[in-house]
């Protein structure tokens, strides 16, 4: 190496150097731009609008899977595909289980990198709506989603589904298909905000679920003691 | 749990990346900053289209109503505001558009007007970073969910590229050699530029900087199932022998003339043999080859060694 022209040598690390700092001026200022929205969101969120969302009552599950079946009978999922899931297992103090389906997150993480906007988010109750079909199947909200709710099977209709959170019963004033099927009055729903001052009630971060910092989730559990 | 990204999501990144690095080598041997072979300043411009364009095909084909409802595809432009999908099929159609019409011009002897190549380069530098901020934002992955990632994708593109277009410009206008001198110092400070941030980037993952998750990931990577792609393929083949391939060729070069080094010696047989200098510009051409191997493997062990934040199994 000692033999490289000295001056050569600094004009093309200047090059590289500066194309480095394009691809860093093009990379920092989108990551700054997301953190500060995020930030904004946060502050937002225990204000006025109304967030509907789940309630999950992991004392008193017995892991029958009603909500899951009753769902599965309501939505008429597709072949390989779940909108909601029981999830189950064996710890020191007995079995738990975690009922779980689209969180309808105040900040859902779908919604923001679908390129074709096939996700909503409804005004008057935060629903996270998905239109199917003008979905193009880039499975991307299936990476984005740090629940796993939107599910796709390329091989039936290739478009992504997910718990609508029963808007049509909703709409009529009936309750989620999962809720109703409850027999032990484990899974409820209802403004989050509420939700949030029950007894014994946490954000979803038990059992290993990620940081509710992601999308912010309309999902309160109150764990197993 | 089941997630849909196949090999062609890994082979689309990377073409996106090594077609703009392309045309990037082109631009920068066009402005004379590679020296002056004719074939280097062509090269690129007419394969970036092309290969953009292939990788852009390969992932239409992949959606899941690509081959049922093409015609949704057209509001995959419609979400500007938030995702970054959105913004690369923007960057990507005017890419392929630019440099097709660049490419066409320069097929009919047209002049090419500045300004055209100026806006090439800026989208062949944005659809680089795409590609890498198409995983960086996915906070959901936490190995991708990182912002040197575009930065590396950056500078692995430029790299491939670059060997990309060196080895076709050897193809197309043999024995006049480019100018192998500025052409492979350029080469040694991407790799050790690309070294460095697979080093940080992999480092704060391993050393528990971005979670657990992303320490399992990487583990994978440096250790796990992808470990012999990695180290074969990425460092040693990709990284280490062009590294030193490009060393000791410049040491050669460098005791030779500045400039057309390699064909000035194989004209005058002045300071490397004929023979000498024919093998080594094999060589050089086989490591060009390797850097485009490791451009792949790189986005191959990111995509898939990457591991989601929940797994869908309780703890």
């Amino acid at each position: 190496m000692s033999k490289l022209d000295v001056k050569l040598t600094r004009r093309t690390a200047l090059k590289v150097g500066a194309l480095t700092a394009a691809a860093v001026a093009v990379g920092v200022p989108v990551g700054s731009l997301k953190k500060s929205t995020v930030v904004k969101a946060a502050g937002t969120e225990s204000g006025e609008k109304k967030q509907l969302g789940f309630l999950y009552d992991q004392s008193k599950c017995i892991g029958c899977n009603a909500c899951a079946a009753a769902c599965k009978k309501t939505n008429n999922w597709e072949e390989g595909i779940e909108w909601r899931k029981v999830y189950s297992k064996n710890t020191d103090n007995g079995k738990v289980f975690l009922s779980m389906s689209c969180n309808h997150c105040a900040e859902p993480a779908c919604a923001s990198v679908c390129p074709v906007k096939a996700y909503t988010k409804r005004e008057k109750d935060g629903i996270v709506m998905h239109r199917s079909e003008i979905c193009v199947g880039c499975a991307y909200c299936l990476y984005a989603c740090p629940y796993h709710a939107p599910d796709f099977n390329k091989a039936a209709s290739g478009a992504v589904t997910k718990c609508s959170f029963c808007v049509e019963i909703q709409d009529q004033g009936g309750k989620p298909a999962c809720v109703s099927a409850c027999p032990v009055d484990a899974l409820n729903y209802g403004d989050v905000n509420e939700l949030r001052n029950r007894s014994g009630a946490v954000a979803p971060e038990v059992n290993g679920l990620p940081p509710a910092s992601i999308t912010n989730p309309s999902l309160v559990i109150i764990p197993k003691e | 749990m089941h997630l849909h990204w196949g090999w062609l999501i890994a082979i689309y990144l990377f073409l996106g990346g090594l077609g703009a690095g392309a045309y990037l080598t082109s631009y920068a041997a066009d402005r004379g900053w590679l020296g002056n072979s004719p074939a280097l300043r062509r090269a690129g411009y007419f394969m970036s289209g092309p290969i953009v364009a292939i990788g852009t095909l390969l992932l239409v084909f992949d959606l899941g109503q690509g081959l049922r409802k093409p015609w949704l595809l057209v509001r995959l432009v419609v979400n500007v505001k938030s995702s970054v999908m959105t913004w690369g099929v923007w960057i990507l159609a005017f890419f392929i558009v630019v440099s097709l019409l660049i490419a066409l011009l320069i097929w009919m002897k047209r002049e090419v007007p500045a300004i055209l190549t100026h806006v090439g380069a800026v989208l062949a530098l944005a659809t680089c970073a795409y590609t890498g901020l198409l995983l960086a934002v996915v906070e959901a992955f936490p190995l991708w969910n990182n912002y040197l990632l575009p930065v590396l994708f950056v500078v692995s593109a430029l790299s491939t590229g670059l060997s990309i277009t060196v080895l076709i410009s050897n193809i197309i206008d043999k024995g006049l050699a480019t100018d192998e001198v500025k052409t492979t110092k350029l080469h040694v400070y991407l790799v050790v530029l690309e070294v460095i941030l697979i080093g940080v980037i992999f480092g704060m993952a391993a050393m528990g900087a971005k979670g657990v998750v992303a320490a399992e990931s990487v583990a994978r990577i440096l250790t796990g199932e992808f470990a012999i792609w990695f180290w074969s393929c990425l460092i040693v083949l990709g990284l280490l022998v062009p590294f030193f391939v490009s060393v000791y060729a410049l040491n050669k070069l460098g005791s030779g003339h500045s400039g057309h080094a390699l064909s000035a010696a194989t004209g005058s047989g002045a300071s490397v043999a004929v023979g000498e200098a024919d093998s080594l510009l094999k060589v050089m051409l086989l490591s060009d080859a390797l850097v485009v191997l490791g451009g792949f493997v790189l986005r191959y062990v990111v995509v898939f060694a990457a591991l989601p934040i929940w797994n869908g199994t309780l703890m």
